[in-house]
């Protein structure tokens, strides 16, 4: 349901549409749609901005890297490939890239596609799917079938964004546990999406 | 290039997640540029985040973070990709390794001014920027053919990218292009195994600790 100016009037609390996100972020990077801005907005700030304090920064800091977050939004719509990622993935990478950036004042190392040095992508595998995004269903499939020891280790390091050391310290275990539930957990994940082609 | 030793899931989450010292990024990063099966691992935990964002709650906006969604589309221009790429095309010094690297490297790896710790052994610890200049360690590290380094262990994680050459450890056989992923409680003595010198990138996030006499002393050295 969309209203005269373009928010939906779902999308406070709610679950908004992958698709129509994506959607709205290929309009933006094509037409400079203020429009689909706003809607993409609406959808995705105010989860980034709970996203952020969740993962342990101050309201005020969350809310500058929230607006910075989405004026890069807005700035580098057009480098979006939608084959690559889901519109979701691709602002949480963005947000991700800020915040960092702020708190060690340099920019977090990346590799670069342009690079001369960079290797490309071999031709397309079946394995290399399972990471775009017709294949999110299979992954959140992939993800529920983890033990809880398992799944509380990655909602911990994707939703509130610890460390491997503060998950050890606030689950009582030692690092290694930490570190050889994540390896288990991604092998069963990666079993799983081949499981499920 | 064939790569055999890839990026332990454990230390790649924490590079998805940001929570990876700057040092130990430098080093995935480095990796992930020649290393297409390690991108699509980060690009699944990309997509796992990017599911984690959309089943947050929401927090409530103020006016004024309400307010900007008119306001950035009305003032702030987008940015003219193709300018942009080609403007980073020309800041690529040609160093011959992967960007994420040559950005922090002061010249090419044929003119590093190596500096040696004992013969046949030599480094080149590199500079460092940013609030995380303190914590941990990268550097460059040459061994000379049939070397064998200081035996060590360490502290916290160490991990090795092998540009040119290759080492023989416990571990197996480390060809250029090969990540080493090494927690605390391993202690190796990695030997140059081929005519030519290995020269590795080697990241901590914590100094480095030697075992034996000989090497303790060394400790003053490398711990810089």
């Amino acid at each position: 349901m969309t209203s005269p100016d373009g928010i939906r009037q779902d999308a406070a609390g709610s679950r908004a549409i992958p698709q129509d996100l994506d959607r709205d972020l290929i309009a933006i990077g094509q037409d400079q749609d203020p429009t689909a801005f706003k809607r993409l907005f609406a959808d995705l700030a105010p989860r980034l901005k709970y996203f952020l304090i969740k993962g342990g920064m101050i309201e005020s800091a969350a809310e500058d890297v929230m607006q910075e977050t989405m004026m890069k939004v807005w700035r580098k719509a057009a480098l979006f490939d939608s084959s690559k990622a889901s519109a979701s993935t691709w602002v949480y990478t963005i947000a991700r890239n800020v915040k960092i950036d702020r708190l060690r004042k340099e920019r977090r190392p990346e590799p670069d596609p342009e690079d001369p040095c960079f290797v490309p992508d071999g031709p397309e595998t079946g394995e290399q799917a399972v990471s775009r995004k017709q294949d999110r269903e299979r992954i959140q499939k992939a993800m529920a079938l983890l033990p809880p020891e398992q799944m509380t280790i990655i909602k911990m390091s994707f939703f509130e964004e610890k460390s491997h050391g503060e998950i050890a310290e606030l689950l009582g275990v030692p690092l290694g546990t930490v570190k050889s539930r994540i390896r288990l957990a991604f092998g069963k994940i990666r079993a799983e999406l081949e499981a499920l082609q | 290039m064939s790569i055999r030793h890839h990026i332990g899931d454990d230390t790649l989450m924490a590079y998805v997640n940001g929570t990876l010292a700057d040092s130990l990024s430098v080093v995935v990063a480095t990796h992930l540029a020649i290393c297409p099966k390690c991108r699509e691992s980060e690009e699944l935990m990309e997509e796992m985040a990017g599911l984690f964002l959309m089943e947050t709650d929401t927090s409530t906006l103020s006016a004024t973070e309400t307010a900007m969604a008119d306001a950035i589309p009305g003032s702030t221009l987008q940015e003219d990709i193709s300018e942009k790429q080609s403007r980073r095309m020309h800041d690529y010094s040609n160093t011959g390794v992967p960007m994420p690297l040559a950005e922090r490297m002061p010249a090419t790896l044929d003119d590093i001014p190596w500096r040696t710790l004992i013969p046949g052994i030599s480094h080149y610890p590199l500079p460092r920027t940013g609030s995380e200049k303190k914590k941990g360690t990268l550097r460059l590290l040459k061994i000379a053919p049939g070397k064998t380094m200081p035996e060590h262990s360490h502290s916290g994680q160490e991990l090795t990218l092998i540009l040119r050459g290759s080492y023989i450890d416990d571990l197996g056989r480390f060809q250029s292009g090969d990540i080493a992923d090494l927690d605390s409680d391993v202690h190796h003595q990695p030997v140059a195994d081929t005519a030519e010198d290995c020269i590795c990138l080697i990241a901590t996030d914590a100094p480095l600790k030697f075992s034996g006499f000989f090497s303790r002393l060394l400790q003053p050295v490398f711990g810089i």
